[in-house]
């Protein structure tokens, strides 16, 4: 079947206008929340129901065409990407199906977005603990396929933590219920296995997601430091002491002066070499006996002050400025390269000093502004994309900052995933015998390697690899 | 829990890892199939597993590899009992919070491999949400690696949620990373009375679930085991409490507030974890949180006519286990049909002849898959998790 064939096939389906076909309206889908990347996709295909999600992937079997799921396309590792093969966008399937208030539960299709969840449910005192910094605009349904965090998943955990159950039409057209919200099943954990598969291993049709209580009490503190050693040495006491915060979260000089130049300027100390952005939750009772406890710790460790948010509105402020870092860092030049990595967490004040002599050597701005508590670096670097000798300085860069991570035993990706942007990365910390039962696993899923094909396992790696093939 | 007629592969057993995957492609030449041993704790569940298998121990890959206290993390070979963990971080204020319902010989390995977990899972998670890397021998003698040693990773497919949980039928496991908590600084455990009208429970259980307390572990006993515990002599609620002096002091004044309370030493924890009398059998059935009461008073109508059978409940996950000792099999068997058809059962352990009661995996297809994908001759620990599909 050519394109305009399936087009209109798809149409049937889902009607004319929910089929991108021309390139000026493709122009949008060529790429996500990464610069760099600039994929073509040969049509999009935007189902409104789960029936009509249903008929495409069966249909897209039958034909066996390739596809690439997408909620919002905030993704930040190019992993929602098309070229030549079918965008499959979830971002129409936006209902809450139900709340099971007393057990702290809810149904929802894959393109809610994840702060709309946390809406809904906050009349009954509940919200849904994951929070990427993209919370406002990406959806759960990408949330599961990245197996997303945020700064609060320190204390609460990741996506997978708080995904139950999941139904899921594999792309063969099977579909399958993965976990129970109802209760233990037994065998293979391959709802665990699904959660963070990148869209290589099926589409979710609805995801069973808990909810959490909302703290009885919430302190929010932010430590000022003359050094960005003193605030990662911090860092490294806090988790020693056995103190588990909502949060833990850094955020460097030149990301304070891009923050406080920004209309979502919150009031952080411009001359500080770091600050640190800590939260505690949960009882009213023997918070602020924590909360003291972290300031001492911080202020032992040559914190020039430490303040503790005074009311809601302060609080909100202060985590503005942290959450809207990267669009802050957007007036500084055109483009950024916001990227992800984890360290241990013992091994923070040395890496940072590696990660800023790469960027003088390259004379680059590095961006510090990242999760703390569970090592989970956001090096960022804004920059000109189209300037191609400043991108290539770019690229040397991640490459030896990536280099660094893995030098102290770290992880290429902690929250964004693999996508395209880190395929290279992968040998670095897998070896090729690990990145072929990765590549045996996702046979088992879609033997035809059709759902995101060419994502996460670079196709070298699996002992028996096939081209993808391209819709003319 | 009996182990296989089997003679050992490997002369002494193997050492290492090389060891291990060399033993694997020694078989997989003959097609000879391995049933994998270290402490001997969880070896088949008491399923009906084919005779004539070879037993493969990997006891000696024992030892803890790395252990950083300021990372709170820790990576040890398999066999690594979890008391040797305990040790080695209890000097540091930390823990491995992982408490399975085993002798104190449980190794690492198998607890994740089995998946097993007790009551501190309902605060704390699971064992997969407490594993970060693993490496194992798949059932073609290829050596493994998933996750890493960080505390946040999501590079690549996950081998080690897979991994987890798959009782060796994927892998043998050789080598575990895990997270580590800081041991809490101050806790106690309150023995709260239940109520023993079944009307009275659903609305108590309730309150607790939505009372501002954030219990490291809560768990019913009923009146044999708290008996046993010596926290009781019928239906007990063990509140297990954590946190600073003001924090512990209003979660408790709370609990008391509930109903009659009395403080209980915190060792009946580790009295209940090894509480489970040798040879019995235990199944775990749930449904949603909410149904818990209506689950107990099921459960207890079993135990009525099971003797010797008595029961828990891991509250905040909404599971309740019964544990039947030994020599009650057949009284165990007649109820098991019933008690499927109403709730969502798990066999931990089981007679043979009862593992058919169970429903099997809803889609054995895509299980079947990746078992092919990791083991395709089916040469580690046929018959456990996937009875039908092996031989």
């Amino acid at each position: 079947m050519n394109r305009e064939s399936l087009g209109r096939t798809l149409a049937a389906i889902v009607g004319e206008r929910q089929v991108l076909q021309r390139p000026s309206e493709l122009l949008v889908y060529t790429s996500d929340g990464l610069p760099g990347y600039r994929h073509h996709p040969a049509l999009a295909v935007f189902p409104r129901t789960r029936d009509e999600l249903i008929a495409v992937v069966r249909l897209l079997a039958r034909e066996q065409v390739a596809f690439v799921p997408r909620g919002a396309g905030t993704g930040l590792s190019g992993g929602a990407l098309a070229e030549g093969t079918v965008l499959l966008g979830l971002n129409r399937l936006t209902r809450v199906v139900s709340v099971d208030a007393e057990n702290r539960l809810a149904v929802v299709e894959p393109g809610v977005v994840n702060v709309h969840l946390t809406r809904a449910v906050a009349p009954l005192g509940l919200h849904y603990a994951p929070d990427p910094s993209s919370q406002a605009a990406c959806t759960i349904g990408g949330n599961v396929a990245e197996n997303a965090g945020g700064p609060h998943c320190l204390k609460y955990g990741v996506t997978l933590n708080h995904v139950v159950a999941l139904t899921v039409i594999l792309p063969d057209g099977e579909i399958v219920s993965l976990g129970s919200a109802d209760g233990e099943v037994p065998g293979y954990d391959l709802l665990g296995t699904f959660v963070g598969s990148e869209g290589c291993f099926g589409v979710a049709l609805d995801v069973t997601v808990r909810l959490s209580r909302n703290p009885q009490a919430v302190r929010t503190l932010l430590a000022d430091f003359t050094s960005l050693d003193a605030a990662a040495r911090a860092t490294s006491s806090i988790i020693a002491a056995g103190i588990v915060p909502a949060a833990l979260e850094m955020m460097d000089q030149a990301t304070i002066a891009a923050v406080e130049a920004s209309i979502y300027a919150a009031g952080y100390p411009v001359d500080a070499a770091a600050v640190l952005l800590l939260e505690l939750d949960g009882l009213a009772a023997g918070i602020d006996e924590d909360a003291e406890r972290l300031r001492t710790i911080c202020l032992d460790g040559g914190a020039r002050e430490v303040r503790v948010a005074r009311d809601e509105a302060e609080r909100t402020r202060l985590w503005q400025g942290r959450k809207k870092a990267f669009g802050a860092m957007g007036r500084v030049s055109s483009h950024l390269v916001v990227q992800d990595a984890v360290i241990p967490r013992t091994r923070l004040p040395e890496v940072l000093r590696a990660i800023a002599r790469i960027g003088e050597r390259e004379q680059l701005t590095v961006c510090n502004v990242f999760h703390a508590g569970d090592g989970n670096l956001h090096p960022n670097i804004p920059y000109n994309a189209n300037d191609p000798e400043e991108s290539a300085r770019v690229h040397r860069a991640m490459k030896a900052i990536m280099q660094t991570c893995v030098d102290a035993g770290g992880s290429v990706t902690g929250e964004h995933g693999i996508g395209l942007d880190k395929l290279d990365y992968m040998p670095l910390i897998f070896t090729p015998e690990s990145l072929d039962a990765m590549c045996r696993l996702r046979d088992a899923f879609d033997p035809e390697r059709r759902a995101n094909p060419g994502k996460v396992v670079p196709v070298h790696s699996c002992r028996e690899w096939m081209q993808t093939p391209v819709l003319r | 829990m009996t182990a296989s007629d089997a003679s050992p592969v490997h002369a002494g057993g193997p050492r290492d890892t090389r060891d291990v995957a060399e033993a694997v492609r020694d078989v997989a030449a003959t097609g000879t199939a391995l049933r994998i041993r270290a402490g001997g704790t969880w070896l088949d569940a008491g399923r009906p597993v084919a005779s004539g298998l070879r037993t493969l121990d990997v006891g000696a890959l024992r030892g803890i590899v790395e252990y950083v206290p300021g990372d709170l993390t820790l990576t040890a070979r398999a066999s690594t009992t979890l008391a040797e963990i305990d040790e080695a971080t209890r000097p540091h204020a930390q823990w491995l919070p992982l408490d399975p319902f085993a002798a104190p010989g449980a190794t690492l390995g198998a607890t994740l491999a089995t998946a097993s977990w007790g009551p501190l899972s309902g605060s704390i998670g699971l064992p997969r949400d407490l594993t970060i890397g693993l490496e194992f021998v798949d059932g073609r003698g290829i050596v493994v690696r998933g996750g890493g040693r960080v505390v946040k990773n999501v590079a690549g497919f996950d081998l080690v949620r897979l991994t987890v949980g798959a009782w060796g039928t994927l892998g043998i496991i050789t080598e575990v990373s895990v997270r580590l908590r800081a041991r809490p600084p101050r806790e106690c455990t309150l023995a709260l009375d239940a109520p023993r009208a079944p009307e009275a429970l659903a609305p108590l259980l309730r309150t607790l679930r939505d009372a501002p307390l954030t219990p490291l572990a809560l768990e019913l006993v009923d009146g044999a085991l708290a008996r046993r515990l010596d926290v009781g002599n019928d239906a007990t609620i063990l509140v297990r409490l954590a946190g600073n002096d003001a924090a512990l002091a209003a979660q408790r004044t709370l609990v008391e507030s509930l109903g009659l309370t009395h403080e209980v030493p915190t060792e009946c924890w580790g009295r209940l974890q090894g509480s489970l009398p040798p040879g019995a059998y235990t199944i775990r059935a749930s449904r949603r949180p909410s149904e818990l009461a209506a689950l107990w008073h099921d459960l207890g109508r079993c135990v009525a006519v099971i003797p010797g059978a008595y029961r828990q409940a891991t509250l905040e996950r909404g599971i309740v286990r019964l544990i039947v000792p030994a020599d009650a099999a057949l009284a165990l068997h007649g109820q098991l049909a019933g008690l499927a058809e109403r709730w969502h059962l798990i066999g931990e352990q089981l007679p043979a002849e009862s593992w058919g009661l169970l429903p099997g995996e809803a889609f054995a297809r895509l299980a079947s898959n990746v078992r092919q994908a990791f083991d395709p001759r089916h040469l580690l620990n046929p018959g456990l998790v996937t009875p039908a599909s092996t031989a």
